[in-house]
């Protein structure tokens, strides 16, 4: 395939002209991403590992083990036959054009230099299809373990195609197991039919030592409802956008973040955006963030109207909770409007904890640590609520540590 | 059961943190186990502010004189440690915690209550078949079970909500901060009848109260009469009444004088 060559290469040229983003760049301000954050060898495939521990959410389970699909250790059985499903390397065989058509999509490589560097990297990852009118209720749940290896690199690659009247649930996970000072560069396509629903779940449990990159891009076509929702606790650096194009009218976003950061010199940046290109939509952005120790959390959400576009409601509000007079936050909420019958809000806020709500806690005899997970948990619990499905609600509550009783 | 010695306590001045401001100017008290007391005064004479130095509030400082809980230092006790030595303080505003469950909230308060005192722990269906039977009591809908902690209740459904957490926690000694202000007369009862139900010859309450009215539904052993940071005059039930007919201008005259 010469055009995929000729692409790799030429994005390869792409990325090393422009270089690592430095905080110069208005993407980049808060966040320096380290070039020994990205080491130059790939990670290896290793089929030795027990994954229960990661296989209570859904019956389907489709392994990457240090960057490549593991058919071993994926299970399968439960898959719809309606569904298309393989992974990228298979689907450049068989599915070229449609693969072809998302990879050579223009994007700003100032604002997403990591997503042209996944296009010249790019390992492995998902193609999903799924037809006209098929409701897939059960979760496909891909999981990318890191293990048994140090200083490598893996940038996974995943088309999701949602034709109209469809409906899917993906839960994305990362974690690692004995992996130090990997680097993962992710980028998520989503396409979203008429009328599709598409529901995407990234959990980011990777090790402390890690550096995290995802893109997420969306694009919505009339009266799609697109949900996700991303979950970050550990590594050392994490850096994830969601960019939304609503090129139809009547499409529904809502996007979802919570970023729990306990450690020193972690790091947290999301990145959200919404394009109403079209009428009548709406779009929501929660993201909340507790941070303790000497960590720092960045968020920046925009959302920018259209000349022309009418009836658009949309809503933006990021909350963070500071544990320690150590830890910062930069939070940066950004409206840009050039259409006037728009609803828009936003709000920011950064505090500590209540000292009247824990005093009436302490003062029931309930214990100090108690007290704080209580109203930590409380917190972050919007966006928990947020979570229609109990099964999945429930695995991220157990998987962020915050499970009670 | 209560001792309270000269006890002195500022608050931070709300204009310049930096400075503070004397609320209570020597209380002396002693509540016997069984009785029930009732405080008395206008507004900022300092009731609050006692019942909030009990409970061990971090904002106030205390700055002279002691209180001791069954011969125990209460002012060196965490406030989560006062709970468990018994204290129950029934707040004037209760705080609303949104996505902190009242259910859950009552039950790891009971359980860490009960830890302290080596009893067994309740598991979920005791608590609630307990915690059921305690609501009838104070005649609160278990809806409220369900609800976050004081969230979006009425003036009167965060009382009861106090009253009940009272009920479940059995304490040794309760104090009522201005619970019946802003309750209609069914909610008063309720309140009342809540208390009432917990007096025996061991446990005792200071009732915080501007009116008399409250004083109707739980009868006290003895009425103190709070002004200016100090108890200037004690006497028995009728002292009450007293105050509800004449208000409390003549006693700050005879205390003066």
């Amino acid at each position: 395939m010469n055009w995929l060559m000729d692409f790799r290469t030429q994005q390869l040229k792409q990325f090393n002209e422009n270089g690592l983003p430095t905080r110069k760049n208005e993407w980049w301000k808060y966040t320096d991403i380290q070039k020994n954050a990205i080491p130059d060898n790939a990670g290896i495939l290793k089929e030795s590992l027990d994954v229960s521990e990661w296989s209570a959410v859904s019956d389907i389970l489709i392994v990457f083990v240090n960057g490549h699909f593991s058919a071993k250790l994926s299970e399968m059985k439960a898959f719809p036959k309606e569904v298309i499903a393989c992974t990228i390397n298979d689907a450049l065989k068989t599915k070229e054009d449609k693969i072809k058509s998302c990879l050579l999509r223009e994007r700003n490589e100032k604002q997403f230099p990591f997503a042209t560097l996944n296009s010249a990297m790019m390992t492995d990852g998902l193609f999903l299809e799924i037809p006209k009118n098929v409701k897939c209720i059960t979760p496909i749940h891909l999981l990318f373990i890191h293990t048994d290896q140090t200083d490598f690199s893996t940038s996974p690659h995943h088309i999701i195609l949602a034709n109209p009247n469809s409906q899917l649930t993906v839960i994305e996970e990362h974690v690692a197991k004995n992996a130090q000072r990997y680097f993962t560069n992710t980028v998520t396509e989503i396409h979203a039919g008429e009328n599709a629903r598409i529901d995407y779940y990234k959990i980011q449990d990777d090790d402390l030592t890690a550096t995290h990159v995802g893109n997420v891009f969306v694009e919505q076509h009339k009266d799609s409802c697109v949900k996700t929702f991303t979950f970050s606790k550990n590594s050392r650096l994490t850096r994830e956008d969601v960019s939304v194009w609503q090129k139809q009218d009547g499409a529904e976003t809502s996007l979802h973040g919570l970023y729990v950061l306990s450690h020193d010199q972690q790091h947290v940046d999301h990145h959200v955006h919404v394009d109403h290109l079209a009428s009548f939509g709406t779009s929501s952005m929660l993201y909340k963030g507790i941070l303790d120790k000497k960590s720092r959390g960045v968020f920046n959400g925009k959302v920018h109207v259209h000349p022309a576009i009418k009836q658009i409601n949309a809503h933006q509000e990021n909350h963070n909770l500071l544990l320690s007079n150590d830890a910062e936050m930069n939070s940066k909420p950004e409206l840009e409007i050039y259409a006037e019958d728009v609803k828009c809000t936003h709000g920011a806020t950064i505090g500590q904890l209540d000292d009247e709500a824990l005093f009436y806690l302490l003062s029931r005899g309930i214990e100090k640590n108690e007290a704080h997970r209580m109203l930590v948990h409380a917190f972050s619990e919007e966006v928990y609520d947020k979570i229609e499905d109990e099964t999945i609600r429930l695995y991220i509550q157990q998987r962020m540590n915050h499970y009670e009783e | 059961m209560l001792q309270i010695k000269n006890l002195h306590a500022s608050i931070p001045d709300e204009k310049q943190k930096t400075k503070y401001k004397n609320i209570l100017r020597g209380v002396n008290l002693q509540v016997n186990p069984g009785e029930v007391h009732a405080i008395m005064g206008p507004n900022g004479s300092g009731k609050s502010t006692l019942a909030n130095v009990l409970a061990g509030h971090e904002d106030y400082q205390v700055t002279e004189g002691g209180a001791f809980l069954d011969n125990q230092n209460l002012l060196t006790m965490e406030p989560e440690v006062r709970a468990t030595a018994g204290l129950f303080l029934a707040f004037q505003y209760p705080v609303e915690i949104p996505g902190v469950n009242n259910m859950y909230f009552i039950r790891s308060a009971l359980n860490s209550i009960r830890k302290q005192r080596n009893l067994p722990l309740l598991d979920a269906m005791d608590f609630l078949t307990l915690v059921k039977a305690k609501m009838k009591e104070v005649d609160m809908d278990e809806k409220f079970l369900h609800r976050a902690v004081n969230e979006g209740f009425s003036g009167g459904e965060k009382k009861r909500n106090e009253v009940l957490q009272m009920l479940m926690l059995e304490p040794r000694l309760a104090i009522l901060d201005e619970t019946d202000s802003g309750l209609d007369v069914d909610a008063l009862q309720a309140v009342a009848k809540g208390v009432n139900s917990l007096r025996d010859s061991q446990r005792s309450f200071i009732v915080v109260t501007h009116y008399q009215r409250l004083l109707n539904y739980i009868i006290p052993d003895v009425v103190h009469v709070m002004v200016h940071g100090q108890i200037i005059k004690s006497g028995g039930k009728e002292l009450a009444l007293e105050i509800e007919e004449r208000g409390y201008a003549w006693l700050e005259k005879e205390a003066q004088g």
